[in-house]
């Protein structure tokens, strides 16, 4: 088949290449996740490049910690636990300075949010249409910035990533039922803060 | 199950994590019972609006950018085993002084001395020395990464990262003029450095490193031109190595440049035999939008003997 490897191989296999320092088969490992990885720090951070920041520091320190890695949990939740713990110190680290969603500064100098660069491209899109769901955006990306790091997490692993609870109680090192608490507090959060939302 | 139950539970129905037996009972219970219903539309509402607002997707050249910047990072980076662990780490040892009182203490003690050995010295002279300032100066300012200040104070500190010019002369083969060349093919902002790079690597197509080099080259690079660079030096290897039929295979059918396409027809022509290079050159000869691609897609398979 054209584009894919000729022989797929599993993570147990590449994983034990890579723990004897064949950093091809890492770079194997790391394109079979970096794709979803990258994605929830887009999400999470709303900035590109804190994204790419925090999937290179999630991927090196795999690297480097590759040789403590025990198969006593998949690579998937392995890699998941270590960038979730990168999101919830950056968006710690962001709540303390108070910052709303990330604005950036074009080469005019004109600051625009990423969110804007984000076009409707669904059959019977208008501009009017286009421009109420782009305030509605903000206003949601607001009420996301209004819930506690680990809320903000849980709600974008479950609503946007489509994980099972289970699986983000294992990346967040807490039970199943602790992430069910917490989606709970998220959506009566978000329900109450977009109440008029119709 | 009660009205409370269904409450606490109706973000777990909308969000399929209740178990068949479960769902089933909150969907009878909202039947006779308005409060509930409401509830549950309220929520399945927030679960429409909340899945309507655009988000931020991951572009190809986000990602292809992350990667290119990841693999430079990674060739400096070490596994920490064996012998390293014992090598003095002091952001190790600060991780271990918060959870050990007695050896934060330690630590903070030898910092106390020699900041007050440092003052001392500073105070002697006088002000700061010159040198580190003439260096500050010598180094460009690359970016400002972090700006922060000290809550009620006027103290202000900011991260930045400066860039030193340095060359280095050697011959090509040397172990650090190849590792520099390889950086280069992969990350320099310049396409006529990247070019220059791979004109170089290309003369040790058969080491492993140079290899992966120029197959990432091919695939990701934005200049269709150091594309090309990589595929010829890559041709000869075609027959040889899967990896590089494979990249080559990638080219010919996804590469929007014409010219980039032809070269990997070219290179693949040698393998024409193969299942998946046959596939590939059908699906061109029937839709590549050039008419010199489809022409000679059409010429190579007409030499290529069918294999049944």
């Amino acid at each position: 088949m054209v584009g894919q490897s000729p022989s797929r191989i599993n993570d147990a296999d590449l994983i034990r290449e890579a723990q004897q320092g064949n950093k091809t088969a890492f770079e194997e490992l790391v394109r079979q996740y970096d794709g979803a990885v990258l994605r929830l720090a887009l999400h999470l951070t709303g900035s590109e490049q804190d994204a790419k920041d925090i999937y290179q520091d999630a991927f090196l320190k795999a690297y480097r910690n590759l040789g403590s890695f025990r198969f006593e949990c998949s690579f998937y939740t392995w890699i998941y636990r270590i960038v979730t713990n990168l999101c919830l110190d950056h968006l710690r680290r962001r709540q303390v300075r108070k910052e709303d969603a990330p604005v950036l500064t074009d080469e005019h100098g004109e600051q625009y949010s990423l969110l804007d660069q984000v076009a409707d491209e669904r059959a019977g899109a208008s501009p009017e249409r286009d421009l109420m769901r782009r305030e509605m955006g903000h206003r949601i990306n607001r009420a996301l910035s209004k819930l506690t790091p680990r809320e903000r997490m849980v709600f974008e692993m479950k609503h946007y990533q489509g994980l099972k609870l289970r699986t983000i109680g294992e990346a967040l090192n807490t039970t199943e039922e602790t992430a069910k608490n917490t989606l709970f507090r998220a959506t009566q959060k978000l329900r109450a803060v977009l109440a008029d939302l119709r | 199950m009660n009205c409370d139950w269904v409450k606490d539970n109706v973000a777990l129905y909308v969000y399929d994590e209740l178990a068949d037996d479960a769902r089933h009972e909150v969907e009878q219970h909202a039947q006779r019972c308005p409060a509930c219903a409401d509830e549950l539309k309220d929520m399945k509402r927030f679960h429409r609006r909340m899945s309507e607002m655009p988000v931020l997707e991951v572009t190809p050249n986000l990602l292809a950018s992350a990667r290119m910047e990841l693999q430079e990072a990674l060739e400096d980076a070490e596994q920490a085993r064996g012998w390293h662990k014992f090598v003095f780490d002091p952001m190790s040892w600060l991780r271990a002084a918060r959870f050990s009182p007695a050896l934060a203490a330690v630590l903070l003690m030898v910092g106390f001395g020699a900041g007050v050995g440092t003052t001392y010295q500073l105070a002697k002279g006088g002000k700061v020395p010159a040198a580190a300032v003439e260096r500050h100066q010598e180094a460009a300012i690359a970016g400002i990464r972090n700006i922060t200040q000290d809550p009620g104070t006027n103290q202000v500190k900011i991260e930045y990262e400066r860039t030193l010019p340095e060359h280095v002369q050697g011959p090509v083969e040397d172990p650090q003029i190849q590792q520099l060349l390889l950086m280069a093919a992969r990350s320099n902002y310049n396409s006529g450095v990247r070019m220059d790079s791979i004109d170089l690597l290309k003369q040790k197509p058969d080491d492993g490193r140079v290899r992966e080099s120029l197959i990432f080259s091919l695939r990701y690079d934005s200049n269709p031109g150091v594309r090309l660079k990589a595929l010829e030096a890559l041709t000869g290897e075609v027959k040889g190595d899967i990896r590089v039929r494979n990249a080559m295979l990638e080219a010919l059918l996804n590469d929007n440049n014409a010219g980039v396409r032809t070269g990997a027809l070219h290179a693949l022509e040698q393998v024409r035999a193969d299942t998946s290079v046959r596939q590939a050159l059908q699906q061109l000869a029937d839709e590549d939008p050039n008419q010199y691609i489809r022409q000679e897609s059409r010429r190579v398979l007409a030499s290529t003997p069918e294999i049944d």
